[in-house]
């Protein structure tokens, strides 16, 4: 009887080590499964990290990006020419700006898009972009192009559109095919028309038209914002302010 | 030094998990109504970059991506046996592994930071951390 007992004792004690060995494996097995995915995640970020860093940097017509951002955020607001919002709103502000205008960018992406919700999305005051070219004459044909654009409503999402895409600095990457990328992704109807209406001298000469009109008002960069409504007499300049609450105030005290 | 018990790890999984899906929820709401998060300490940095072509993958929201990353962990932690720590762990180091990605995208392309995106990496990273001690303390240990 003893005998018995202690040959079950000895098969459960072995049952039991062999038990705790499978159990070891699978366990050695997973870890080395979670040290292989560690190591894929770390192979994985690396790669895109490498391929955000070989991302287009601007000026690129032929990879345009952001048209869906842009057209999202100007969905909905009514645009006439180059004006963006109720063409019944009473104050009007003016923004100066040179396409390629790095400034310009990123008011367009940090300031402006608070005044559009706030002031413009409500009725109470409409924003119009006037070129003032500064930068090279490569920003007189893009400012051309952004009024035909204009001319086919979609003149808000040619500035906004140019802005997210542009290039560096004066590197002359204003081509036609950029500026055709531009308006495509914008959402010009048109191109044909679009081309014809920005090489016509009436368009150039519009460029040319508010780019002294800024000059005169005294502005000396870009973007310079004006603003005109009952409650001020002419235009009021007001130079290049930093926050989009700055620009808020102006518009009230136009109204 | 005694590692927590599994319960205990799953507990606070489940906890950062839940706050997770508020943080990226929150996120995921203000892109759908056209806006961005607002930052609570000012700065414009939420906006710029919701507003960067990055907040989006393949015309998905980043956001979107993570609520549902958030989902699965969570599920895992309420769930127990290997099955459920492998996939918490590999879940979460995928979401920590993402996390590292967007973090680099705000500092060095972006260059700007967004609050809540912190909030969502710091989530991840502890996420992540709780998922590798269940993984590597428990794994092949009946549940």
């Amino acid at each position: 009887m003893s005998g018995k007992k202690a040959r079950e004792e000895r098969r459960e004690q072995r049952q039991q080590k062999e038990s705790e060995v499978e159990s070891q494996e699978r366990r050695q097995l997973l870890i080395k499964a979670g040290s292989a995915a560690v190591f894929l995640a770390i192979a994985v970020v690396a790669v895109l990290i490498v391929v955000s860093q070989n991302k287009s940097s601007g000026g690129d017509g032929a990879n345009v990006e952001d048209t869906g951002l842009v057209s999202k955020q100007l969905a909905g607001i009514p645009q006439s020419e180059m004006t963006l919002g109720d063409p019944k709103a009473k104050v009007t502000l003016f923004e100066y700006g040179d396409l390629q205008c790095p400034v310009c960018k990123a008011f367009s992406e940090e300031v402006l898009p608070d005044v559009i919700d706030a002031k413009v999305k409500s009725g109470e005051a409409k924003v119009q972009f006037r070129n003032y070219t500064i930068i090279s004459q490569q920003s007189v044909p893009a400012g051309a192009a952004a009024i035909a654009a204009g001319k086919q409503g979609r003149g808000w999402n040619f500035v906004e559109l140019f802005y997210r895409n542009q290039g560096e600095e004066g590197s002359g990457y204003v081509t036609d095919e950029f500026l055709t990328g531009i308006a495509k992704g914008a959402g010009v109807p048109d191109i044909g028309q679009w081309n014809s209406d920005r090489k016509s001298k009436a368009t150039l000469k519009e460029v040319s038209r508010t780019s002294t009109e800024a000059q005169e008002l005294g502005f000396s960069g870009t973007p310079s914002f004006a603003v005109s409504g009952p409650g001020v007499t002419g235009k009021k300049t007001l130079g290049t302010p930093g926050t989009a609450s700055a620009l808020e105030e102006a518009i009230e005290e136009a109204q | 030094m005694r590692a927590p018990s599994e319960s205990t790890l799953r507990r606070i999984t489940t906890f950062a998990a839940a706050f997770g899906i508020g943080v990226a929820t929150y996120i995921a709401i203000a892109d759908a109504r056209g806006g961005a998060p607002v930052c609570l300490a000012g700065g414009g940095g939420c906006e710029t970059v919701a507003n960067s072509s990055y907040s989006h993958l393949l015309g998905i929201n980043v956001a979107l991506i993570g609520i549902a990353g958030y989902v699965f962990i969570l599920v895992s932690a309420l769930l127990r046996g290997d099955l459920a720590r492998m996939s918490g762990f590999v879940l979460a180091l995928a979401g920590f592994g993402f996390s590292v990605y967007l973090t680099y995208l705000e500092l060095f392309v972006i260059d700007a930071i967004c609050q809540w995106c912190v909030a969502s990496a710091v989530l991840m990273t502890l996420l992540f951390g709780l998922n590798a001690v269940r993984m590597i303390v428990y794994v092949g240990r009946t549940p």
